[in-house]
């Protein structure tokens, strides 16, 4: 009788004690980023209102190592709840670790942009951008009443362009900033060479490999590389030059006419106004040398795809909170946050930017509405990426040709997109 | 008598018995002090190196465990250009190593011969060495960067600028010239331990016959410092294969192309930007033995010295 007592007891504790608190962690690179501290407290606030006594943990990883870090991780299941990753090859390599978010957020998916750098072949979404990223021309106004310029008419087709660049050139000015000694500034010229230059089934059939680095249309991005390095458009020593974010600030101070930026989180509209003036940074859109039968010519597009997102391990042990988490750093209200303090532009289209007073970024915010083309880098793989850094730096030097080039290029993309 | 002859062989029996069951226990502790560093090197290095190879014969990457592929990566490796470039690198590697070893030598020879400033130029010598391959990376970044401090001065003296660190002619030697300077201080520090055993009676009897101070060198002290000029040449392979990854992730990013790319650089890439650790791991095994022959010729190396 006794013994039932302590049993009755005990089951009337267990169960009167609440559920065990849960930690739901991130990972992400930008945790110590003064920037992104208010948006980080307010997804905490928000996630730990709606779920009492659970936590949501930002652990800050390593911008250099993250995808080294990262991969260990989820290899011997160790990684963690919510996952950050930029879009593109980055975050099509870890799909295989995460689970399809398509059926989990479908009213929060309906509002977002920039989905596919972070959808997989298979069709399924498996990150939640939180911004979009792109890329545009930010050009010194300075500079160009220097060299003779109207600093109110950017170019609009390359023969614009050219001109532009010869005005540079004969105040031995460089042009355009180049920093290609991590082979970044060779992913920038590519999709931004062929924001014009290819067809929307050029763009599709890149995605796919069916269009190969051989194949006249980016044949002509690789020559035009080449072209205007001979062209003397950039500043020496290219090289050996670091993007980030040497070659941003070298532009800042003054080192070329133009730089190829960014929307979002680095090198972008808010970062280029605060270091040179707002009366001081134009941004244009980058023609390209040709215009494919289905672009415009004098109105080049913008390569414009999800530039950060979220996504859940599915080896979490609480996958629903995960989703939850993910749902409330891609909120509106919680958005908000970032793209005030870091001048990020939301990939989620109810957050309100009408507030935000920059010039800049109100031309961006028009283009984005009617100009976006797909950003053809992001939707090359790593492998590629990797080996185009090399190439593009070996054909800078003049140590290969365009076609020995385009050859080693064809080879790796036939590796990783074999085609049936 | 025999009573006593008795007692004396059951005391020997018992002694013996004592002195087995002490050798036992001897046996036991010592065992107990080697588990720990036997299961450092078991966990830590044996047990990861046949995982590694366990996973170099797949197709994992680092969210799927992937299928047997057999020796698939491993002749993958054969028709990457990027490995054959970093293959031939290596070799370019191991052809400057005479100019390592030579280098701290001959700084130690007139070290030891007793130059003025001696101390002085002892502690200045090591300095390098007690800074990180990223911090010298990345001061040598600057000073050589196209429009460093070098270049500037070379167009002081009315010479042109260079892209030191973004040509493929240069890139290389220029790396292993900084990574030179930044390990030969314990070179020199090697090499002054084994100058402190060459008989000074032997170079004074050879000054005393006349002999010029090349000579002293050439005839005297580098024939007594031989085991340590092959110690220190088999030590210091081994460190340009294995601990180049710091300076080079720096300095070029293994570029321009893949003139600096070294196999140790190639793993990294393989595994953290292109998320095949399947072949990551392939390439580790074959920088292993290579490592491993270098391991080799040293034990053996070491072995005939000791028989000197």
């Amino acid at each position: 009788m006794h013994k039932l007592k302590m049993a009755a007891a005990l089951a009337a504790m267990l169960a009167a004690t609440p559920a065990l608190a849960k930690e739901i962690t991130v990972w992400d690179v930008n945790v110590d980023e003064p920037s992104h501290a208010t948006y980080y407290d307010h997804a905490k606030a928000a996630f730990e209102k709606a779920h009492p006594g659970d936590t949501l943990t930002f652990l800050s990883q390593p911008d250099a190592e993250y995808y080294t870090l990262l991969g260990t991780a989820l290899a011997s299941k160790t990684g963690p709840d919510v996952i950050w990753a930029n879009g593109g090859a980055q975050a099509k390599n870890l799909v295989g670790g995460l689970i399809p978010l398509d059926d989990k957020l479908p009213d929060l998916i309906a509002k977002l942009v920039g989905k596919s750098a972070f959808t997989a072949p298979d069709g399924k979404l498996y990150f939640i951008p939180t911004t979009l990223q792109g890329h545009v021309v930010y050009y010194n106004k300075k500079l160009f009443k220097d060299v003779g310029l109207d600093p109110n008419k950017p170019p609009t087709t390359w023969a614009e362009v050219t001109k532009m660049c010869d005005a540079f050139k004969a105040k031995k000015l460089a042009c355009f900033m180049m920093a290609n000694k991590e082979g970044y500034e060779a992913e920038f010229f590519l999709s931004e060479m062929a924001n014009q230059s290819l067809t929307s089934q050029q763009q599709a059939d890149w995605l796919a490999g069916k269009l190969h680095w051989s194949d006249a249309p980016i044949k002509a991005i690789l020559q035009t590389w080449v072209d205007t390095s001979k062209a003397g458009w950039y500043q020496e020593g290219g090289n050996s030059q670091t993007m980030f974010m040497d070659e941003f600030t070298l532009f800042s101070q003054g080192g070329a006419g133009n730089v190829w930026g960014l929307l979002s989180n680095v090198a972008h509209w808010k970062v280029f106004e605060k270091d040179m003036g707002v009366d001081n940074v134009g941004v244009y859109p980058m023609p390209s040398p040709t215009v494919a039968a289905d672009q415009h010519a004098g109105a080049p597009g913008v390569p414009l795809d999800g530039g950060v997102g979220y996504g859940v391990n599915k080896d979490s042990p609480n996958i629903d909170l995960a989703v939850d988490a993910v749902k409330i750093l891609a909120s509106p209200d919680v958005l908000a946050n970032l793209v005030n303090d870091s001048g990020v532009v939301p990939a989620n289209t109810l957050v309100d930017t009408s507030g935000i007073d920059s010039p800049g970024l109100k031309q961006i915010m028009g283009w984005l509405a009617n100009r976006a083309v797909p950003t053809t880098h992001a939707n090359s793989s790593a492998a590629e990426l990797d080996e185009w850094h090399h190439q593009s730096q070996l054909l800078l030097n003049g140590d290969t040709t365009v076609d020995a080039a385009a050859a080693a290029l064809d080879k790796v993309q036939a590796q990783v997109k074999p085609q049936k | 008598m025999t009573a006593k002859t008795t007692s004396q062989s059951t005391q020997g029996v018992v002694t013996r018995f004592r002195s087995r069951k002490s050798r036992r226990t001897e046996a036991r502790v010592a065992l107990l002090f080697l588990l720990p560093a036997v299961l450092l090197v078991l966990v830590f290095r044996i047990i990861p190196l046949f995982w590694g190879f366990g996973i170099s014969l797949t197709s994992a990457t680092s969210t799927s465990a992937g299928e047997f592929i057999g020796a698939g990566n491993y002749l993958r490796a054969l028709d990457d250009p990027n490995f054959r470039s970093s293959i031939a690198n290596a070799g370019v590697v191991l052809l400057s190593v005479p100019i390592f070893v030579t280098i701290p030598m001959l700084l130690a020879i007139l070290i030891d011969q007793g130059v003025p400033g001696r101390a002085f130029f002892r502690s200045v010598y090591f300095f390098p060495v007690v800074l990180s391959s990223v911090i010298i990376g990345s001061i040598f970044s600057v000073a050589l960067s196209f429009n460093g401090s070098f270049n500037a001065l070379l167009k002081s003296l009315g010479l042109p600028a260079v892209d030191w660190l973004g040509r493929s002619a240069t890139a290389l030697p220029v790396t292993l010239t900084i990574q030179s300077w930044s390990t030969f201080g314990m070179g020199v520090l090697i090499f002054l331990a084994g100058l402190s055993t060459v008989p000074k009676d032997m170079v004074e009897a050879a000054r005393l016959e006349g002999a010029k101070m090349w000579q002293v060198w050439w005839h005297v002290i580098i024939p007594e410092l031989r085991p340590i000029i092959e110690f220190s040449t088999v030590i210091t392979t081994i460190g340009l294969l294995t601990s180049m990854f710091g300076l080079i992730y720096v300095l070029t990013g293994g570029g321009p192309g893949t003139a600096t790319t070294v196999p140790e650089y190639l793993i990294w890439s393989a595994q953290g930007r292109l998320n095949q650790p399947a072949y990551a791991a392939a390439l580790s095994i074959i920088l292993f033995v290579m490592t491993s022959i270098l391991a080799w010729l040293q034990i053996r190396i070491m072995s005939r010295n000791a028989n000197l």
